[in-house]
């Protein structure tokens, strides 16, 4: 995909969009709390229980991290959990935040233009559908991409305390390399493309981020499975997964934006 | 080049038609009411005509351009007022102009100072800071008026420009329309139940019902065709009457195919030894043709 400039036109449907996106409460609280929440709270909670809890307690923690590749490297259980946090639920929140996060911001930019009938005025202004989608989604994935390096800096943060903690060493490879790099901004595109579809057919911007919620199915799956043992997400599997949302991104985008005219985006 | 051209125009909605085979050409610089009842099909011609809606059969074109294709061409040369066109509840009236102002290509001071323009001769400069969700509906409305004249269009689309304005904010808003018809080169197509306002207005009229133009054509013309006559009235002394004249209320009227019959007739008054208190001339007005053309279609029923 080409970098192209904004134009100026363009530029002001981003600003205003961001402003219009960040006014609406319950993008907001997805934006601040969700990031909060669960790359920094949740694992500086999960730490801080580690470290107090007496060893001998921590049992579960093994039989958990069995299933973990890193079971047999002779970790001690206070180290287990710092794996299980980089290697299971990190990764996984990292997938849940950009999906949620572009489409929430998506919904609010394409149902919530229509719902309070300012989509009409937006389409009879002097600028080409095509400049409007874009600056939609530029609006979008910018906002998605700052909450994850937002959350990427917490949850660094969090990790480099858990390291010097814990000896262990510091939770970046190759596999976060690749989910960081690729796969979480495929699939923020992902969110926004999708949310974009079916825009059409939800009738609020709240029905359509419930119907977005089933999206993040697959990824608790995603998760759920490794434990199962069936397969390990290293960094070739992510690639794999990163090259597959690509193509989805683009079969998506491309419907999306042959969905995206006058008649449909103004059906009632 | 014609400002407004359709042909054959037509729009359905599943079994419904709309609009059918609408054709007409309007020449720049005219003014245009666009007239019918409910659900006649007059905003779903304004947005054939602005590229909200394709049409099913037939074509249009706005200054020579295909408001489909070259949207944004059109629309650079366009305003448009529909009521279904709101503007962002959360950002104030002036920053709602400042944001359109940018997307009609102004420069943020241009967009600025034009909004305020705009909003101050609406009688909106006050509430200018005021976020638009707080608007009441008659303020929305001249919101939305200043928004289509954001642009110096060279043709206006106004749906129902006055429907819930109180008399004042009415005045202001028809004030506007006038100063905008009155300027060389504009063309104004109207759509409007107000039909006295709209004769004053208006160079040209449509008429349409059900989807079918019924009419196209100034007033008198329209009122020729519709067999709408021009009355010579007296206003005599009570119980007095005149030859050849029908009685209606206080006042005795007959039809006159000439305005030049009129001082023959008071002069055949006045020797007849009636008292004229007032006599006048009534000119078929534009609410008589309306009549005269829906109530034909309605079945011959008029009102
Ligand atoms: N999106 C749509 N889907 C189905 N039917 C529609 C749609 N838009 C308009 N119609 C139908 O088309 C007909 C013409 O509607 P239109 O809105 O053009 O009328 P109108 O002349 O503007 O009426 P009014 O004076 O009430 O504004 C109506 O019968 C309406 O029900
Ligand atoms: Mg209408």
């Amino acid at each position: 995909m080409k970098a192209v400039r904004l134009s100026a036109k363009e530029r002001a449907i981003v600003r205003k969009d961001l402003r219009g996106i960040w006014k609406t409460r319950m993008v907001r609280l997805t934006v601040i709390l969700v990031p909060v929440l669960l790359c920094f709270a949740m694992p500086a909670f999960y730490l801080f229980l580690a470290w107090m809890v007496p060893e001998t307690e921590l049992e579960g923690t093994r039989e958990l991290a069995a299933m973990l590749p890193a079971a047999a490297e002779g970790l001690s259980e206070r180290q287990l959990m710092v794996v299980m946090i980089s290697r299971l639920l990190g990764p996984m929140f990292f997938l849940m935040i950009p999906l949620m996060v572009s489409t929430a911001s998506a919904a609010c930019s394409f149902v919530g233009e229509r719902e309070n009938g300012t989509m009409e005025t937006l389409l009879l202004a002097p600028v080409s559908l095509r400049q409007i989608f874009r600056a939609k989604v530029t609006a979008c994935l910018l906002l998605s991409l700052i909450t994850e390096l937002v959350s990427l800096l917490a949850f660094s943060a969090v990790m480099a305390a858990a390291s010097l903690l814990f000896e262990v060493p510091y939770y970046l490879d190759w596999s976060w390399a690749v989910l960081i790099l690729l796969l979480s901004p495929g699939v923020t595109l992902f969110g926004v493309t999708f949310m974009v579809l079916i825009s059409g057919r939800s009738k609020s911007s709240m029905e359509a981020m419930q119907t977005s919620g089933y999206l993040v199915l697959p990824v608790v799956l995603l998760f759920v499975g490794q434990l199962s043992g069936a397969f390990t997400l290293g960094p070739g599997l992510l690639l794999v997964l990163s090259l597959a949302v690509a193509a989805a991104d683009a079969v998506l985008a491309s419907l999306a934006s042959r969905a995206f005219t006058p008649e449909k985006l103004l059906r009632a | 080049m014609d400002a407004l051209t359709a042909e054959g125009l037509t729009r359905r909605f599943g079994e419904k038609t709309a609009l059918s085979r609408l054709s007409l050409a309007l020449e720049q610089g005219s003014v245009f009411g666009f007239l019918g009842p409910n659900g006649a099909g007059k905003t779903t011609t304004v947005k054939l005509f602005t590229g909200l809606l394709t049409p099913t059969e037939g074509s249009c074109s706005v200054l020579g351009l295909d408001p489909r294709r070259e949207a944004e061409k059109v629309h650079a040369q366009c305003g448009v007022l529909t009521e279904s066109a709101r503007m962002y509840p959360h950002l104030s009236g002036l920053e709602n102009l400042a944001f359109f102002g940018a997307l009609c290509g102004l420069s943020r001071a241009g967009a600025r100072e034009r909004g305020e323009e705009l909003l101050k001769r609406l009688g909106l400069a006050e509430a200018g800071k005021l976020p638009a969700g707080k608007y009441s509906t008659g303020m929305a409305q001249r919101l939305s008026l200043a928004r289509a004249l954001l642009g110096r269009p060279r043709v206006l689309f106004l749906d129902e420009p006055t429907s819930g304005l109180d008399p004042e904010s009415a005045q202001a808003v028809n004030a506007m329309i006038g100063e905008q018809a009155g300027q060389e080169g504009v063309t104004v197509f109207l759509c409007t139940h107000q039909l006295r306002y709209a004769q004053d207005l208006c160079g040209s009229y449509g008429v349409i019902d059900h989807g079918e133009l019924l009419a196209l054509g100034g007033l008198e013309d329209l009122a020729a065709r519709a067999g709408c006559r021009t009355y010579a009235a007296f206003r005599l002394a009570e119980g007095e009457t005149l030859p050849g004249f029908e009685r209606d209320g206080a006042w005795l009227r007959r039809a006159i195919s000439s305005e030049d019959e009129m001082p023959g007739l008071l002069r055949e008054a006045v020797a007849a030894g009636r008292c004229v208190y007032e006599a006048r001339i009534e000119p078929p007005t534009l609410e008589d043709v309306y009549f005269r053309f829906v109530g034909r279609g309605e079945g011959g029923e008029t009102v």
